[in-house]
């Protein structure tokens, strides 16, 4: 009972370093981060209508705390929120829920539509629709799941590379090899920032895909 | 003060929680209906697996 209140209050520590903006013209960390926003807000509104645009503060709000709790977790002895499975089915379920029920809602017909694609045979009609039916339910899980493994994982690979150098210190040569790979695996797992992309990239598809046609 | 903090979110936020965000609580709602049937069905199993101190071994 008593690491359930600090678990929280290390989820909400990454909102700290965003500093929301207060006058015109703000200082360099605030102008900095708001021309990364809405960088960022531009390139993934331009796809949608007027209706699908009133998720950006939802979505925003989704890539900036994604991405800043994975670069925080690259930090060694850190914990990262995402890596539980919990929190990533948290964080999928209602936002899938509701762009499925946004479709459902405002354009029943195309939302039921989606369930059977253009031009297939008689025969495979009631085939397709079972498939198509479990394709979808299957899209919050796959979200979650795919956040959760690929952050996992990177840092199991971290931890046990890192291990492996540390152990084999005392023989030379190899360790130059060890530690170099592991360099390389850091920068490539900086690329956790272009995991969160794909989240909200995903979730952006969804969203489209459901609500505006 | 906490009047105060609410006046900062919710007056800003409003249109959002009430109109944009609807079909969110929905979700929010199946997610907690979902919870409560994972708690509840562990807290059953707990039980059972407590209140039987026999060994089982081939129980399907």
């Amino acid at each position: 009972m008593m690491g359930l209140p600090i678990v929280i209050i290390i989820t909400m520590f990454p909102s700290i370093m965003f500093p929301s903006p207060t006058r015109l013209i703000n200082n360099r960390l605030i102008s900095i981060q708001q021309w990364l926003v809405q960088l960022t807000s531009k390139q993934m509104l331009s796809i949608h209508n007027q209706k699908g645009q009133t998720w950006a503060l939802m979505l925003m709000s989704l890539i900036l705390f994604i991405g800043s709790t994975n670069l925080l977790g690259l930090l060694p002895h850190s914990f990262t929120p995402t890596t539980q499975l919990s929190l990533n089915l948290g964080m999928a379920i209602p936002l899938w829920a509701g762009t499925v029920i946004t479709g459902f809602r405002h354009k029943t017909k195309a939302s039921l539509a989606h369930f059977l694609p253009q031009g297939t045979p008689l025969p495979l009609i009631p085939m397709l629709i079972i498939i198509e039916t479990i394709s979808l339910f299957i899209q919050p899980m796959a979200l979650a799941v795919r956040l959760t493994a690929n952050i996992t994982a990177g840092h199991l690979l971290i931890h046990l590379i890192g291990g492996a150098t540390l152990a084999l210190m005392n023989i030379s040569t190899i360790t130059a090899m060890v530690t170099f790979t592991i360099l390389v695996l850091l920068t490539i797992l900086e690329f956790a920032v272009a995991l969160i992309q794909a989240y909200v990239f995903t979730l952006l598809v969804s969203l489209y895909l459901h609500d505006n046609t | 003060m906490l009047q105060s903090l609410i006046k900062n979110v919710w007056i800003p936020l409003k249109p959002y929680y009430t109109q944009v965000y609807q079909e969110i609580w929905v979700g929010m709602g199946l997610m907690s209906v979902i919870i409560y049937k994972i708690r509840s069905a562990d807290k059953r199993s707990k039980a059972l697996k407590a209140s039987s101190p026999a060994p089982a071994h081939g129980h399907h």
